[in-house]
């Protein structure tokens, strides 16, 4: 397998990219990604944070430079930053490769309450990987799709105490909540 | 203590960054977006942007950060000037009961930021705020932050407060409508003194309003505030009429946010051509 | 009571207010114009030092404190006139040189590393002194005709308490070595000194004891 990491000089930002290599390098093992080829391609024209995958040989993860980005030092690289982001996209990329999740819609068409419940999925499993992530961010995160009720946080905690669910028992625990409050 | 405390100076613990307006105009990145297509259009912090949660959290903490630096702004117009020769006392004593409802604001905020998931110093803390406080005369003080700054505020908690009212956040919701209340009596207090105190001076006056308007424009900077949708924080219209604003005020504040917006839209444009 | 023509006391028989009272209205005035100086130089203090302190919770609550005692030096403001002073200003001013020193000397920290010396100058010196000399005037003026600023005082002397209280939580919290005991005991020290040259907040008198001896006691 490899790690390709492009741009490998910034102009905008103050990234480096051997530096991300070798967190994606640790992130893949982590993950037992290390049969693909992955390339991560890194927009530093934009400050704003999205992330996208193209599958193919190799994996494309097109990430804008807010992903990677220390907010306190605008333009400057934050370890925890890159980790958490790619850590997030990583593990998506596993779900999608994975049959559990087969019938998940493509990335175009996932609602903003689906790509919520799919995140929060990928940051719980994220934190158990002594990865330092705040709850209470994607609680809220969570909360922004799911109502601000009590039926919100139970399906929140029960994501994130969950390790190997599908795609539609994901769906199922989302879409429970948001019944009880309509 | 010195009278007039300098920025560089404002004294924070090790969580905050301080950066200034050059720090920011020096990131050539943009996130006011070109694209044409009709839903990326939009940037204005509402639940239905894709990261919507994020863009709260950021403002958020520019509010935390806004609030402390109004704390240390009104403070320092307490203790900058000569009671009665410099400022009147009574001007004082609107800013020190200013010093109290921005300590709120501060508290207030940090709750928020909480509840939202944001750390301390989380992000940079930009000291804009605090320079337009540095005026030498009270008047100007008056003008660059209780009409422009919480002029400005009143838009930003406008907005989060909206956002909270969509997103069904009644914690959200209910503390930026207290704030609010709060931010209408500093720019009155602003507008009532500015009157006041240039009642006979028309150039003072000229000066001072002069100085507002460049606040503003700093405050409109890459068209951040403006009336359209394309911008992160609305202009809100009616509060700024309850804190003394004329229609004619608003009007050059919405035109002045909007060239602000268009010449930012050109810069990008310009810089992007360049980049491909 | 029934019969509405049946006399009454004036003073029903649990009142047991006076009617003498040790300060005349000159007296009670100049040392109202002292509380006001006072107050204002303390909230001009507080306001300006909220920049300078880098503890979170410290700069939040100088930015509370310096409301109330600008609030304080309103209602002093207000009662000044009613003392027959029709300009405030007038008697808006230090009891004595002494006094100017001990402001100079509060308001000289600036260093966010003083944060100390700035709370042990107002919570330890200054307001502890504000207690005495607004408690000294509750107890000794005319329960009758001094009511107005007996009602003053006592709103004042509540915010006093708190403040003292929060202030010196704020002291116990930062001290954290023998050395930091040290200094905010000399910095206290230091201000008692000029203090005790002024003889309080009112000069010489403050709490009843005129004190010639304490004059030189900083020379
Ligand atoms: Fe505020
Ligand atoms: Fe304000």
């Amino acid at each position: 397998m490899t790690v390709e990491v492009t741009p490998s000089t910034f102009t905008y930002v103050y990234f480096d990219s051997a530096y991300i290599a070798r967190i994606a390098q640790r992130l893949i093992g982590l993950f037992g990604l290390e049969n693909h080829n992955i390339r991560v391609d890194i927009n530093e024209t934009t400050p704003l944070a999205k992330m996208r995958i193209e599958f193919g040989d190799p994996i494309v993860i097109n990430i804008q430079s807010g992903a990677f980005e220390d907010f306190s030092r605008p333009r400057q690289q934050s370890e925890s930053a890159t980790t958490q982001s790619l850590g997030r996209i990583l593990l998506k990329v596993r779900d999608r490769l994975s049959p559990e999740f087969a019938n998940a819609p493509a990335d175009k068409d996932l609602t903003l309450v689906q790509v919520a419940i799919w995140e929060t999925y990928c940051v719980a499993r994220l934190s158990r990987h002594d990865i330092d992530i705040n709850r209470q961010r994607w609680l809220y995160n969570f909360r922004n799709r799911h109502g601000f009720n009590d039926a919100s946080d139970r399906a929140f905690e029960k994501i994130w105490n969950s390790n190997d669910l599908t795609w539609e028992q994901l769906q199922n625990i989302s879409d429970n909540a948001l019944a009880l409050v309509q | 203590m010195r009278k007039f405390f300098p920025v560089e100076d404002l004294a924070r613990d090790e969580r905050f960054n301080q950066i200034t307006m050059n720090d920011r105009m020096a990131d050539q990145r943009t996130v006011i977006t070109t694209d044409s297509r009709p839903s990326r259009a939009a940037n204005r912090i509402v639940p239905s942007r894709g990261d919507a949660s994020d863009a709260a959290r950021g403002l958020m903490h520019g509010i935390f950060v806004g609030e402390i630096q109004a704390l240390e702004g009104a403070g320092r117009t307490c203790w900058d000037f000569t009671t009665g020769e410099e400022a009147p006392f009574e001007l004082k004593l609107d800013m020190a009961r200013q010093c109290w409802d921005e300590a709120r604001h501060v508290e207030i905020s940090v709750k928020l930021s909480d509840w939202m998931g944001s750390e301390i110093g989380e992000y940079a803390e930009n000291t804009v705020l605090f320079q337009a406080a540095c005026s030498n005369d009270p008047v100007l003080r008056l003008a660059g932050v209780n009409r422009a700054l919480e002029g400005l505020a009143i838009d930003v908690f406008t907005t989060m407060k909206e956002f909270g009212e969509v997103a069904g956040d009644q914690y959200l919701e209910f503390a930026e409508d207290w704030m609010l209340a709060d931010e209408v009596t500093h720019v009155k207090m602003g507008s009532d003194w500015l009157r006041k105190i240039t009642e006979d001076d028309p150039e003072r006056r000229k000066k001072a309003l002069d100085f507002q308007s460049v606040v503003d424009k700093l405050f409109s900077y890459g068209g951040t505030r403006s009336e359209s949708q394309e911008s992160p924080i609305g202009l809100a219209r009616r509060f700024r009429e309850l804190a003394g604003f004329d229609d004619q005020e608003i009007d050059v504040i919405a035109k002045l946010s909007l060239a602000a917006l268009e010449e930012r839209k050109a810069a990008v444009l310009e810089a992007q051509a360049a980049h491909n | 009571m029934a019969d509405a023509k049946k006399p009454r006391a004036p003073f029903a028989p649990w009142d047991r207010r006076e009617l003498p009272g040790l300060f005349s209205v000159e007296e009670s005035a100049r040392r109202v114009g002292a509380y006001k100086w006072c107050e204002l130089k303390l909230f001009e203090a507080l306001g300006g030092w909220i920049a300078t302190v880098p503890e979170l919770d410290v700069k939040m609550r100088l930015g509370a404190h310096c409301y109330k005692h600008a609030w304080h030096a309103e209602l002093w403001h207000k009662r000044l006139p009613e003392l027959r002073e029709m300009n405030p200003d007038r008697l808006t001013v230090a009891p004595n040189e002494h006094m100017v020193c001990f402001i100079e000397a509060l308001t000289e920290p600036e260093a966010p590393e003083l944060t100390i010396e700035k709370l042990v100058g107002v919570y330890r010196v200054f307001i502890p002194h504000f207690i005495s000399a607004y408690t000294f005037h509750l107890n000794n003026t005319s329960d009758i005709t001094d009511a107005p600023t007996m009602r003053s005082l006592r709103f004042i002397l509540q915010d006093e308490f708190e403040d003292w209280r929060d202030g010196e939580m704020l002291i116990q919290s930062l001290i954290e070595t023998p050395a930091e005991v040290d200094r905010a005991a000399a910095h206290q020290a230091r201000l008692e000194k000029i203090l005790l040259a002024a003889g309080g907040i009112t000069g010489s008198g403050t709490i009843g004891f005129s004190t010639p001896e304490h004059e030189g006691a900083i020379a």
